[in-house]
Order: C-alpha cells, then structure tokens, then sequence
C-alpha cells in the first residue's frame, strides 16, 4: 500500500464529499414527467397495451421496501397513460408478482410472465439475492429488464457481466458503505473505536466491508471492537446492544433497516446506547421515511441507502423533487422512499428511451433500439440526474446521506436540510475497465488507488 | 460485572417471550396432538392488534391507561383460537399429520396476508408503553424497566399454568385427554370441550407473547414465522408436549443465544441449532419428552 502525503481534509475535498444545503442548479430541460410540450411520434403507433411484469416484495417483510417500489411505477404508469400511453399510443399495464415466492419460483414466474403472458418489459426486485438469479434468466429469454434495486455489485461484477438485456436503475450496494464511511470521516473524524451491528446477509457484508476498507484509508486509527450479526428479519437487539455497549466504542456503524431498525433504536434507546456513543447507519430513514417516530435522536447519521430522501433536493430548487412528492402523497397518502424514487424514474427513463428511438427510427422501436436508447442515458430524476453506464447498464446517481432532524412539518425526522452530504458517485464507485475484484471490484478499487491518510 | 447481570436480564427476557411462544405450542401438541404451524403468526397477531390498539387510541400519550390495551392481543389471539379450533383443525384430527401440517401451514399464511391486509407493509410500534417506564441502572450500564414487567409476565403465566394443570379439576381432565382421549372420553370427559380450552389457552399465550413483547420491539410482517423456528428449537430441546420441557428449553435458548450473541457474534443462530442437535442425539424425545 503506497503512502501519500496527503491529509485527510485534502483527500476528502479531492473526493467532493460535501456537506451543502444548496449544491444543485436548475432542473435540466430533460426529465421526469411528462408535462412538456410532446412532439408527435412519427410513423404508425400500434395502440395495443405494454405491458410491464412487476415483481417486488408484497407480502412478507419485505413489502416494507416492495409497497413503495411498486407505487413509484404505478405513479408513472399513470402520468404517461394520462398522456394516452407510451407515444400516445400504448397504455402502460403492470402485472404484478410477489417476490417473497422465493428465488427459485421466482424465476419460473419471470419466464411464465414472458412467455405466457406475454410481457413487455420487467420491472423491479428489491432483493440482492433475487437479481443474481434474475438476470441471467432475462438474458437467456432476451426480456427487456430494469432493476430497480437489488443492488448487489455481485450482479454485474459476475452474475451477468456483459450484460444486453437487463439494466438497474438504484445505486450499486457498494455505494453505501462507502458512503457512510466518507460521511463519519469527515464530520466524525476524532471517531477510534467502532463497533459494528449488521444484519447476517449479503447486504450487511457489504455494509461492513465498504465501510471498513474506506475506515482503513481515511481514519487509519480506527479499531473495530465489537461486532453483532442478527439474522435479518430480527426483532430482540437486547444481546447485541449489550455487546455493543461493553465494548465501549465511540461509535456504532448499523446498517439494520425497516422494521429491524426500528425495533433496534426502540431498545438502543433505553439501554441508553444513543447517549453513550455515536450512531452512524446506512438505511436508518431510507426504507420508509415515516415509520421512524420523533423519539429518535436528532444527529444521528441516518442514511438513505446512498440514494433518496424525498426531502432532498428541498423546496423549488428542483421542481422534479417537488412535484413528484406532491403527486406520490396526493396518490397514496404516504411519502416515497428510495425505491419508489427508483421504479418512478426506471419509467420514465424507459419513456425517455422509446421516444428518442422512435424520433430515429419511427414506428414502435424494437427492444434493440430501446436498449440503444437506454446504454448511456440520463435523465434528470426527483433526487438528481441519473446516469446509465453503457458497459455495466448500472444506473449511477451521486451518493446522500445526512444527520436526523426533527422539524415541524413531518411528525417523523428527516434529513437535517442545512447538513445533506453529497458524494460525486464516479468518486466511490469503481470505473469501467477496473478489473472484477473480492468482495467488490469497487472494494479493490478503493483499495489499491485511495491513498491512506496522515491521520 | 455490570454487564453481566444485564446479559442475564437479557437472557430472561429472551426466554420469558419464548416461553410464552413455546409453552402454548406445547400445550397444543400434548392435549391435541397436531403441531400448530400456524401458532408463529398467532403471536404475531397479538402483537399486530396490541400495537394496533395502542397506535389507535393513543398515538402519543403519557396517559398510564395506555397499559390496560396490553392485554388486547391476548384476548384477540385467544377469540381466534375459540373460533379457529372447531371449526378449520377439528376436522383433521382424524386425519393423517401431512393434513394437518398443510392446514396449519395454509392458516400460518393466510394470517400474515391478513395482518398485512389490516395494517399496511410497515412497521408497528407500541413503544409508548415502553418509554413510560423508563430505565434503570445497574452500576454503569442501563436496562430498560419495561423488560422486568416481560419477564415477570412470563413467570406469572409459568406459575399460573403449572397450578391450573396440577392443581385444578379442569387440569385433570387436561392430562387425561391428553394420555387417553378416548378413556377420558368414556369416563365423560367433554373431550371436545378440553380441546377447543386447551387451543383457547395456548394461543392465549402465543398472543400474550406478542403483546407483551410489542412495546419494545415492534410489529413486523414476518415475526411470526421467526418466533415459529425459534419456538421449535425450544420444543425440541424440552420435549413437544411438556410444558416443563418448555420452561427449560426456553431459558437453555435464552442463555445460549446471549452467549452465542457475545461471543461467537458469527453464528449467533447456530449456536442454537447446535444445542438441539445435542439434546436430539443425547435425549432424542427432549429433555422432558415422553419416548412414544
């Protein structure tokens, strides 16, 4: 490992992590939305429905994540129905299908929506260990597919490498341990020993890696003295806030998420866990912003899975943000979460990509041209542009978290708006070429290229 | 040392719950015979229609009386083992255990389609409950004085079984139906009537678990099943259809997984199907269990 001289301070600032309230210029003519002036589609328009197979968690815990992804493609489904469908012509139809049928029907219900029933397109996916298996599923059919989370860097670092037919539109996983490891180190740089409660799945590895190899980099005094691995879907932290707590850290880093979360800050509450040390988390208000209540603890580091809070980019300053809340809590009397973000933008994006391929070609474009149209794409999205990589076909968007804040408008805390961390996502990501590592090409990346930090 | 006496409090919570969870479980199975898969998402339920009530009433309140809807999921879950014995499992007695395994899993799913029906995909919480009773400490660290009242519910409800099956005219015919139903039956036990008491009071149990347990966790789609594994591991270990064998294999459970959490944080869950393996080798009925 080759050392530089360079500070913490330094590198950081070379990275673009920061912390702003106002960082974000005036939405781009392109976006969300259909709103603008539509031109008319050349060439004839077969005016038979489209229809999307959506499958995501509705049953089970998971619907936690999977209600809102589902609403944010019925959001758009309608806006662009609204406007007599897909070039006007073709209504969106969604057929849903539940997830939590487990991997190995949830592949044949991918085939049977292709070839029964005769889908479009696929949609969705909220587990990483459901697109792994998806994915090369869809290759094989050759189904046009937008991920919508799922977000395992396992999916295009080697499940489907050279991916053709499948895209995924939220942040690779990697992200957000990263992420959270940036935000802790420079706003919580004096931190020296953290301990570490993660659910025992892919996801909370992953956490745990990213957030440890960027630790390594930026705070090289950091130890790592106690860890807890719940099994995901737990309610009872007591034994691991208690291990948690005897290791006298200075820090907790958690990536529990949902109903896991809550129950963990519940209990972390009255074993006084929050006044005893820092807490820093990776999904605490990204899976459903309102089921937090206000007895959370202001300044704790609540991530949003690197991705989405709707309370962000704030007020006028990005109208697609704006709007699309105001639409979505009009619609279903809740606020979206990163997901919904997610499965709204994935529509639109896919709007976006048959109009310009229709503008080229005219008539209905076949996938090939969709796909075409999709392979480097951007588009302005409600949390900020979104950008698809033509070689990977993973959507990338820049990374946010920030500190929980109780104000008045919501009866649930959200992002403290005068302290959003913002990270350039090309900054944590791997690059295209780097070559596959373990555990994650962007772990080797950072790895072998970040310099470690004097102190 | 502190944190010692905490992990021990820890360990008791975890294993007054899954007395709870496991004790009515067990009861089933020794008076009926069939193993209740659907009883996971009976505790579940109770927590679902506590946290419910709670959210309902008193969203957010300081108001003391905020205790008296604790025991809602109970009543709720034992109204539903009233309803659910005569008219969905008695039929299947007579019939061989893959039917009644099929409807038993059949309810378990129904139930959690029902609850997510009633109150949406995200979590519950009661914690209101939780938070009024505030913490104490014990030399530098903190313990949350709600999980006292736990742990004092679930002796109660031991204490209280244990007298209502050796100490009560109702518990005699319980054991006998449960040794012999058809000699009880002869003798004129009202054998339908133990049976659909006996379900009542077991998934009273499971209900209380989840009421009792809501407050400092909260209501999850899912739980059920979880509680439903763990609960087996208890069973397993004490022997199905002993309610000592559950008092035990609850508290082995309870201190294990607290070790198992502390020290090998790795495979926390294991640790715990590596003791039943142990006692299925030593004593393959369960500690407590009748060799049939």
């Amino acid at each position: 490992m080759k050392k530089e001289d360079v500070t913490r301070r330094e590198f950081l600032s070379k990275l673009g992590v920061g912390t702003a309230a106002a960082t974000l210029g005036a939405a781009a003519g392109v976006g969300v939305g259909v709103a603008r002036a539509e031109e008319k589609p050349k060439g004839n328009i077969p005016n038979k429905p489209f229809r999307i197979g959506h499958m995501t968690f509705f049953t089970g815990p998971g619907a936690v994540l999977g209600e809102p992804m589902y609403k944010g493609n019925l959001l758009a489904a309608d806006e662009i129905n609204a406007q007599g469908g897909l070039l006007g012509k073709r209504k969106i139809e969604i057929l849903k299908a539940d997830e939590a049928a487990g991997t190995d029907a949830n592949t044949k219900e991918m085939r049977r929506l292709k070839l029964s029933e005769k889908i479009d397109m696929f949609m969705g996916i909220t587990s990483s260990g459901n697109t792994p298996a998806l994915g090369p599923v869809a290759e094989e059919l050759r189904l046009l597919t937008i991920f919508i989370d799922g977000c395992t860097d396992f999916l295009f670092d080697k499940a489907v490498p050279n991916p053709r037919y499948i895209f995924r539109i939220t942040n690779i996983q990697s992200a957000d341990g990263a992420t959270c490891g940036l935000a802790v180190a420079a706003n919580w740089p004096d931190v020296k020993r953290v301990a570490h409660i993660h659910p025992d799945y892919a996801y909370g590895r992953n956490a745990f890696d990213h957030f440890k190899i960027v630790a390594k980099k930026l705070m090289p005094k950091v130890q790592h003295v106690s860890e807890g691995w719940p099994k995901l879907f737990s309610t009872d932290f007591a034994a691991h806030i208690t291990k948690a707590i005897a290791s006298k850290p200075d820090m907790l880093m958690t990536s529990l998420w949902g109903g896991d979360y809550v129950s963990f800050y519940k209990q972390a509450l009255r074993y006084g866990l929050f006044s005893k040390m820092r807490v820093a988390t990776t999904l605490a208000l990204g899976v459903a912003p309102h089921a937090i209540g206000k007895d959370h603890p202001e300044g704790v580091l609540t991530g949003v899975h690197a991705n989405y809070h709707f309370s962000y980019p704030a007020g006028d300053r990005w109208p697609l943000n704006k709007t699309f809340v105001e639409k979505y809590h009009a619609k279903f009397g809740e606020y979206p979460n990163f997901q919904a973000e997610g499965a709204y933008t994935a529509t639109h994006m896919l709007r976006q990509a048959i109009e310009r391929a229709n503008k080229l070609a005219g008539g209905w474009p076949d996938d090939d041209a969709i796909i075409g149209q999709l392979e480097g794409a951007m588009m302005a999205g409600p949390g900020g542009y979104v950008y698809i990589r033509p070689d990977n076909h993973q959507g990338y968007k820049d990374a946010i978290t920030g500190f929980s804040k109780n104000v008045p408008e919501y009866p649930f805390p959200i992002l403290d708006p005068a302290r959003i961390i913002t990270i350039p996502i090309r900054n944590i990501t791997a690059p295209p070429g780097w070559p596959k590592g373990e555990p994650t090409s962007t772990y080797t990346w950072i790895d072998q290229t970040w310099p470690a930090v004097k102190a | 040392m502190d944190f010692l006496a905490i992990h021990i409090l820890n360990a008791l919570l975890y294993a007054s719950v899954l007395f709870l969870i496991a004790g009515g479980l067990s009861l089933i199975y020794g008076v009926m015979r069939i193993v209740n898969l659907a009883h996971g998402n009976l505790y579940a339920l109770g927590a679902f229609v506590t946290a419910g009530a709670v959210g309902h009433f008193f969203p957010e309140t300081q108001s003391r009386l905020v205790f008296l809807l604790l025991p809602a999921g109970a009543i709720a879950t034992a109204a539903a083992g009233a309803i659910l014995e005569p008219t969905l499992l008695r039929p299947f007695y007579k019939r061989a255990e893959e039917y009644q395994l099929l409807v038993t899993f059949g309810l378990l799913m129904i139930l959690e389609d029902l609850m997510r029906f009633l109150w949406g995909p995200y979590p519950l919480s009661a914690s209101s409950v939780f938070e009024q009773l505030g913490s104490f400490t014990v030399g530098s660290a903190i313990y949350p004085t709600y999980n006292l009242l736990v742990i004092a519910v679930g002796g109660v409800a031991a204490l209280f079984l244990w007298g209502f099956i050796y100490k009560t005219k109702f518990g005699v015919m319980l054991r006998a139906t449960s040794q012999n139903m058809r000699t009880a039956s002869a003798l004129g036990v009202n054998v339908n009537r133990v049976y659909i008491q006996a379900f009542t009071i077991g998934c009273f149990m499971a209900g209380l678990g989840g009421a009792i347990v809501v407050p400092s966790q909260s209501a999850v789609l899912g739980m059920g099943v979880d509680a439903l594994v763990l609960a087996f591991i208890v069973v397993v270990i004490g022997g199905l259809g002993s309610l000592e064998g559950a008092l035990v294999g609850a508290l082995i459970v309870g201190v294990f997984r607290e070790i198992g959490v502390t020290v090998f944080a790795e495979i926390e869950l294991a640790v715990l199907y590596l003791i039943a393996v142990i006692v299925l080798l030593v004593r393959p009925a369960g500690l407590f269990g009748r060799a049939t």
